[in-house]
């Protein structure tokens, strides 16, 4: 079962992505700040990680770029999931090398659709 | 009495000319023999004529001697009839010889004073005419200052530079209600200024300034102990002493209407004349027009800042609001998604029904979210514009063929009249569909059943496009082709009152049918700000119960300006 790791502090989007994703076979790993969601990720490498931006101790940017930049966990696909949606976010978000960008409100769908496509 | 002064070494001659000019009591005639006391005569009591008979020795340094000590008198040498050193005129104003009649000697010497003093009236004129000349340059040069800033500290100082330049004072007491944010002194001095003498000035300043405002309250009053001082001094080794009071002085306000920014004293040790004070008051007059532009100028750029603030704080409010709003809808909607998908158990017929109504108000609250975050975006100038050639013609279809469902669903039907002679115009595709779409959407909404909704293209020349009166000032087109595009439909139409109104932000027309519709009031507002964008211009034709007519023009231009 691929392992996935969503990151974020608004615990109710949490649990209703892990609901859909774990409809759809997955399993998932859970973090609900920054600090937490990166020591998940070097303890579990996970197939995958949906990533909030705006979080408290480390943001999303700061992450993606950390693990982004380290051999190890350079190919794990990152989906960035922020309720920003201005262009010149979007642009920070590839520069810290997110694979893909969703903003809010989003379609539960098409997150799974997206996460499916990334482990085909 | 006309006095004669006569330099003869030549007893015989002295004696003749004493007999000659005594006889007559309009002449008061003194003799010299020789040039060793002149400088003590003629510097005591300055003779009108000074006779010098030639044959003194040294004639040209005596000459010399008296042209330093009076220049104003006239010289005359008397030279005898067979005298070969007729070039001594060169330095006499006449000649007079020793074989002429009496009666000549008097005509000359009468016909040169004549000339003399038509030549020093001439003189004084002239000097006149340069003092004229000399303020009025000088009134110039400041007016020509005064036009070239709106600093009001910088206006002050200009008027006091003219002031000096025309009048060269020794004191200027500018009281400035102007440059600072309390009234301060401004003492433009020669000399420096005691304490004492500071303090004396400012009581007067005050009793001046009070003495302006006899009958009516002044616009603010003034504390002469508190006054702020301060003092630009030109030499100021040298001290003014109480006795500069005695000196003769101007003083006026600078003021226009009912603005007053302050008033001026000007000192100088000899009299002003009254040009003086022609010219003292017209610069005084002068720099309050300026002035008051200035005033006029921060006033609008302070108003300015504060909109700039304010405007910037609503679109941070704005962009703050909706980002915090987005992640709780967030939530919601993916709640309402796992529950109406079956995923949780089955759902109830009514439970649907209320599930849907959840939903269809998350995805109105969403609109309203995008809505404003546009909004903000482009009052804040943040708006991205893919600009590329693009067909009318395919955003018409693309937005037919989207909202031809929820059209239907209300037994609406559209059609589309496109014009086929339609070049490309320099467009974002998606912005168009998005202004386009608010059009039909708004259309589909205000319409009752079995309706027809039409959309239309054509291109047109700016001057065969008509705009009624209502948008007439505010939609301007220039001149040359426009894509015209028009979204009829034939629903409860817009009253007169509210058609220019139309485009406001949150504008909504108020009445029970818009409300039960739904909407921001946003969408218009943001087509209109779109359009703009393109260079184009959106209005509308609407009769109340009858239908309206959306229009919106966008200039075309050659291809290859559009890539």
């Amino acid at each position: 079962m691929k392992k996935i790791l969503i990151v974020d502090d608004e615990q109710d989007i949490v649990e209703s992505l892990k609901f859909v994703l774990e409809a759809a076979d997955f399993s998932c790993y859970c973090a609900y700040n920054g600090e937490d969601g990166l020591r998940l990720a070097k303890e579990i490498m996970p197939d995958l990680i949906i990533l909030d931006v705006m979080m408290p101790k480390i943001n999303g940017y700061k992450i993606s770029r950390l693990l982004k930049y380290d051999a190890k966990y350079k190919n794990i696909p990152i989906l960035m999931v922020t309720a920003r949606s201005q262009e010149e976010d979007k642009l920070i978000g590839e520069e810290t090398g997110a694979d893909e960008y969703i903003t809010k409100p989003f379609e539960l769908d098409d997150v799974v659709k997206k996460v499916e496509q990334y482990l085909k | 009495m006309i006095k004669i002064l006569f330099i003869s070494n030549r007893k015989n001659v002295i004696e003749k000319y004493n007999s000659f000019f005594n006889k007559k009591n309009t002449y008061e005639f003194f003799t010299l023999s020789d040039d060793s006391m002149i400088l003590d005569v003629i510097s005591g009591d300055t003779p009108d004529i000074i006779i010098v008979d030639s044959l003194i020795p040294d004639i040209k340094k005596l000459n010399k001697k008296i042209k330093s000590a009076c220049e104003n008198s006239i010289i005359i040498f008397l030279v005898s009839s067979n005298s070969a050193d007729k070039d001594i005129i060169k330095y006499a104003n006449a000649l007079i010889t020793d074989d002429m009649s009496e009666d000549l000697i008097i005509s000359t010497i009468n016909i040169t004073l004549r000339m003399k003093n038509s030549l020093d009236m001439l003189s004084n004129s002239n000097k006149d005419l340069a003092d004229s000349l000399y303020r009025l340059n000088a009134l110039y040069s400041t007016s020509s200052q005064f036009a070239g800033t709106l600093d009001k500290a910088k206006l002050i100082q200009y008027m006091i530079e003219g002031m000096d330049k025309a009048l060269s004072f020794s004191l200027t007491c500018t009281l400035s209600f102007c440059t600072e944010e309390k009234p301060v002194l401004i003492l433009n001095s020669l000399y420096e200024l005691s304490d004492e003498l500071v303090t004396a000035i400012k009581l007067r300043t005050v009793l001046n300034y009070n003495s302006l405002f006899k009958d009516k309250k002044a616009p603010l009053n003034i504390d002469a102990e508190n006054l702020k001082v301060i003092k630009q001094i030109k030499y100021p080794a040298s001290r003014f002493t109480f006795t500069l009071f005695q000196y003769d002085n101007m003083f006026a306000p600078i003021s226009l209407g009912d603005n007053f920014f302050g008033c001026v004293e000007i000192f100088k040790e000899t009299a002003f004349s009254p040009d003086d004070a022609t010219c003292f008051q017209t610069i005084a007059q002068q720099v309050a027009l300026p002035l008051k532009s200035a005033t006029l100028y921060q006033e609008i750029i302070e108003a300015n800042a504060k909109l700039a603030k304010l405007e910037r704080l609503k679109s941070e409010f704005i962009s703050i609001v909706s980002h915090e709003l987005r992640t709780p809808l967030t939530s919601i909607k993916n709640s309402l998604d796992i529950l109406m998908s079956g995923r949780c158990g089955e759902i109830t017929e009514s439970g649907d029904k209320f599930l849907s109504m959840a939903m269809r108000n998350v995805q109105r609250l969403s609109g309203i979210i995008n809505d404003l975050l546009d909004l903000s975006k482009i009052e804040a100038g943040k708006m991205d514009f893919n600009f590329a050639p693009t067909n009318i013609n395919t955003v018409i279809d693309y937005v037919k063929s989207a909202l031809s469902e929820v059209a239907k669903s209300k037994g609406l039907t559209i059609i589309t009249e496109e014009a086929e002679n339609i070049p490309d115009i320099k467009a974002d595709s998606q912005r168009l569909e998005q202004v386009l779409t608010n059009l039909v959407s708004n259309a589909i909404k205000f319409t009752p059943e079995n309706k027809t909704i039409t959309i239309s293209s054509k291109l047109v020349n700016s001057k065969d496009i008509h705009i009624n009166d209502y948008f007439k000032d505010s939609v301007k087109l220039v001149d040359g082709d426009y894509v015209l595009v028009c979204v009829k439909d034939e629903g409860i139409g817009i009253a007169e009152k509210d058609l220019v109104h139309a485009f406001d932000k949150f504008a909504q027309i108020e009445n029970s049918l818009s409300r039960k519709a739904g909407g921001t009031g946003l969408g218009l507002p943001i087509a209109k700000q779109l359009l703009e964008a393109h260079h184009g211009a959106i209005w509308c034709d609407s009769e109340l119960n009858k239908g309206s007519e959306f229009y919106f023009a966008i200039p075309t231009a050659k291809i290859e300006q559009l890539v």
